[in-house]
């Protein structure tokens, strides 16, 4: 912390050229389709940039290493969360298929069975909802 | 000693606005004990106004749509304006600063800015009572608070605004901790309330934020429509879940981790003895820091969520046990053939080591998935959280109020009634609560403001013992306010318990206004009982 690192306009400059030529990949890589892996591709070229202008441009490269820290534990809570909550999601469908999907009108749920209001009259395909009024009075 | 004693930081400098824009951390403390306090009462009323609902059967009183309001603007006040803050706000900011032996805390500003966004958050939550109150349930579970009528959107709001002053307070610790030592202050011989201070800052610095932004996307999904948590515009209502105890379990180790900061500082004074296992203590705080951050799931066994993920919730959940017995028995080892007296704040802690207990026991009981399935939003659970909440977190409250009042406010209260007021406090609790663990167990569901007739004895039971809790513990606030009068002013060197961390060797009572004289020089470690005699001083 007693030093103060300046960094020179030089470096600057150059991250933020890498900067622009990733945002071009980013542009680029979108005309390709990589099929499940686009998001990862798109994801890990933003992670990149993210990773240069927190280590220059925050300067967590020269600071103190407790910044660095602090700022690294911050990304592996963001990182369990996301985990964590996947393996929720994830893997709903494992005993009850039924719940494996959120629950809308096009849910593999309705797929499977003739679609019926809440009190189990058949219902047309436009859905629930256009019933609601009128159904009321059972 | 008579020019001393005009010089504490209580009645210099003089002036409403000395006050308002203090520095000072030990003024911020009185001002966030004072907001606490006052939060608490109305939580309290709020509760006892339920009580007396809940006494027979029927709507007695209340409606159902004013027992939701009641029941939610009682968990809302309790947690987010009185418990979560008042703690480490209130004896966090008077003691943390003395017990380094630094003048202030790091950032005196930022100290109190945090009250104030505090204050704002606050008045957020008043101007939602009194436009109407709101009936989500503290949690604000989806889709009934995207769609509610009342007021969510306020209630909400303040709870994201008092989220930063969570944080910065949170901060503001860390970096004094750090940076503030005196030297020769080294980890190991600080006393173990900072290391308490310090995981519960981790926690509110990680785990805030995350409730700020919860906040902000369920007022999203409710003004634009945004489809975050609703099925039909793409959203997952369990995700809502998720985001709500991914902060709201670690917020409760934001409440409890400052209680045990301080049941470790008044055992071992109060038995005269060094405390058992310091650095086991010291490090179970910051894995339940860390474990707290992967449990969360446990709150939702019934919401839907994959069976898989129920299976890792509950598995890790039993780990949390692990560094709570550790303090539990270390607390127990410190008494063992130590010189313990009963004096109120010893009592406190006493009560505390029996309720708490029971609580995280339960706990337990609820991290059992197949016996959350029965359990789950009964009355169960609501008899754990007010074991571990009300006789762990509060308990330890008073307790330490008690220790430290003749430290901050330079009187003593009147021991007798304090001690009384304890036993009131012990008695009424389990009297209210403990049939609810029976309640639960025999189906009463929790929220409800009638029932059937069979639980009509166990609840008013119930109800008549939360009398004895709230009147008891109204008196012994009042019996600490009364030491205040101007006869009652005790010697600045007083040292009624003979503690020996800085803040009780080194300052007068009340502190001097830069907390010391001269700069302190560390002689022994917090608990040396084997090695120093540090004699109780008690003069008038
Ligand atoms: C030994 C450690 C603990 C364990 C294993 C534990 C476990 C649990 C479980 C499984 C539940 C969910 C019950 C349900 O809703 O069906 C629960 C609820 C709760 N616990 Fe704990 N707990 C522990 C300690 C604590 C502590 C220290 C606090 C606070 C100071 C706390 C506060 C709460 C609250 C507020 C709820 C209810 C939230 C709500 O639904 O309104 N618990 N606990
Ligand atoms: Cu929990």
């Amino acid at each position: 912390m007693s030093e103060h690192h300046i960094t020179p306009l030089k470096t600057y400059l150059v991250i933020a050229g890498a900067l622009f030529c990733l945002t071009a990949v980013t542009v680029w890589v979108s005309y390709f389709d990589f099929g499940s892996f686009n998001i990862i591709i798109a994801m890990g070229v933003a992670t990149f940039k993210a990773t240069l202008v927190a280590l220059f441009f925050m300067h967590l490269l020269w600071d103190d290493k407790k910044n660095l820290t602090m700022f690294i534990m911050s990304l592996m809570f963001l990182g369990i969360f996301i985990t964590v909550t996947l393996l929720d999601t994830g893997f709903r469908g494992g005993v009850n298929p039924e719940v494996e999907y959120p629950i809308n009108k096009r849910a593999a749920f309705y797929d499977s069975l003739p679609l019926t209001d809440t009190h189990g009259n058949p219902v047309d395909e436009h859905g629930i909802d256009s019933h609601e009024g009128d159904e009321d009075h059972h | 000693m008579a020019e001393n004693q005009k010089q504490n930081y209580l009645t210099h400098p003089k002036g409403i606005m000395s006050w308002l824009l203090t520095l000072d951390h030990k003024r911020i403390g009185l001002m966030y004990l004072l907001g606490g306090i006052i939060f608490f009462f109305l939580g309290g009323l709020l509760a006892l106004g339920m009580r007396l609902e809940l006494a027979a059967p029927g709507n007695d009183f209340m409606s159902n749509e004013t027992y939701n309001n009641v029941y939610t603007l009682h968990g809302a006040i309790m947690i987010f304006l009185f418990i979560i803050p008042a703690i480490p706000g209130a004896l966090g900011n008077m003691l943390l600063p003395l017990m380094l032996g630094a003048k202030d805390v790091a950032f005196p500003r930022l100290n109190l800015a945090s009250f104030y966004i505090y204050t704002l958050g606050a008045l957020f939550v008043v101007y939602t009572i009194i436009s109407g109150g709101v009936d989500t349930g503290w949690t604000f579970y989806t889709p009934y608070s995207t769609t509610s009528t009342s007021n969510v959107i306020p209630m909400t709001m303040g709870i994201f605004i008092i989220g930063f002053s969570s944080i910065l307070t949170g901060l503001n610790f860390i970096a004094t901790i750090h940076k503030m030592r005196i030297p020769g202050l080294t980890w190991y011989k600080l006393p173990l309330f900072v290391w308490a201070l310090y995981g519960t800052s981790l926690v509110q610095i990680t785990a805030t934020p995350v409730i700020a932004i919860t906040m902000v996307l369920l007022i999203l999904e409710r003004l634009l429509g945004i489809g975050i948590f609703d099925p039909a515009l793409g959203g997952d209502p369990v995700l809502y879940q998720h985001f709500f105890w991914f902060y709201s379990h670690p917020a409760v180790y934001i409440m409890i981790l400052p209680a045990f900061g301080i049941i470790s500082e008044i055992i071992p004074v109060h038995s005269r003895k060094k405390i058992w296992g310091y650095k086991f203590i010291a490090f179970s705080t910051l894995s339940i820091a860390f474990i707290g951050f992967l449990v969360w799931g446990h709150h939702m066994f019934t919401s839907g969520q994959s069976v898989f993920s129920q299976i890792v919730f509950s598995f890790i959940t039993y780990f949390v046990g692990i560094p709570t017995g550790v303090k539990i028995f270390s607390w127990i080892l410190t008494m063992y053939k130590g010189q313990v007296s009963f004096t109120p704040p010893m009592l406190y802690a006493l009560s505390f080591l029996f309720l708490f207990t029971i609580g995280g026991l339960t706990g337990i009981f609820l991290g059992a998935v197949a016996l959350d399935i029965h359990l789950h939003d009964t009355y169960f659970v609501v008899a754990h959280f007010h074991y571990v909440m009300q006789g762990g977190t509060i308990i330890a409250f008073l307790g330490g109020l008690h220790h430290w009042w003749p430290k901050t406010m330079g009187t003593m209260y009147n021991q007798t009634v304090a001690s009384i007021c304890c036993l009131g406090v012990f008695l009424g609790f389990n009297g209210t609560f403990f049939p609810q663990f029976l309640l639960g167990l025999r189906g009463m569901p929790r929220r409800y403001a009638t029932y059937d007739p069979q639980y009509a004895e166990l609840h008013n039971y119930s109800s008549f013992w939360s009398g004895i809790l709230g009147l008891s513990i109204f008196i012994a606030i009042m019996n600490l306010l009364w030491s205040l009068r101007k006869s009652n002013k005790l010697d600045p060197g007083t040292n009624p318990w003979g503690a020996m961390t800085l803040e009780w060797t080194h300052t007068s009572s009340p502190p001097h206004p830069h907390n010391f004289e001269k700069d302190p020089v560390l002689e022994h470690g917090p608990y040396d009982y084997d090695k120093v005699v540090v004699e109780p001083t008690f003069k008038k």
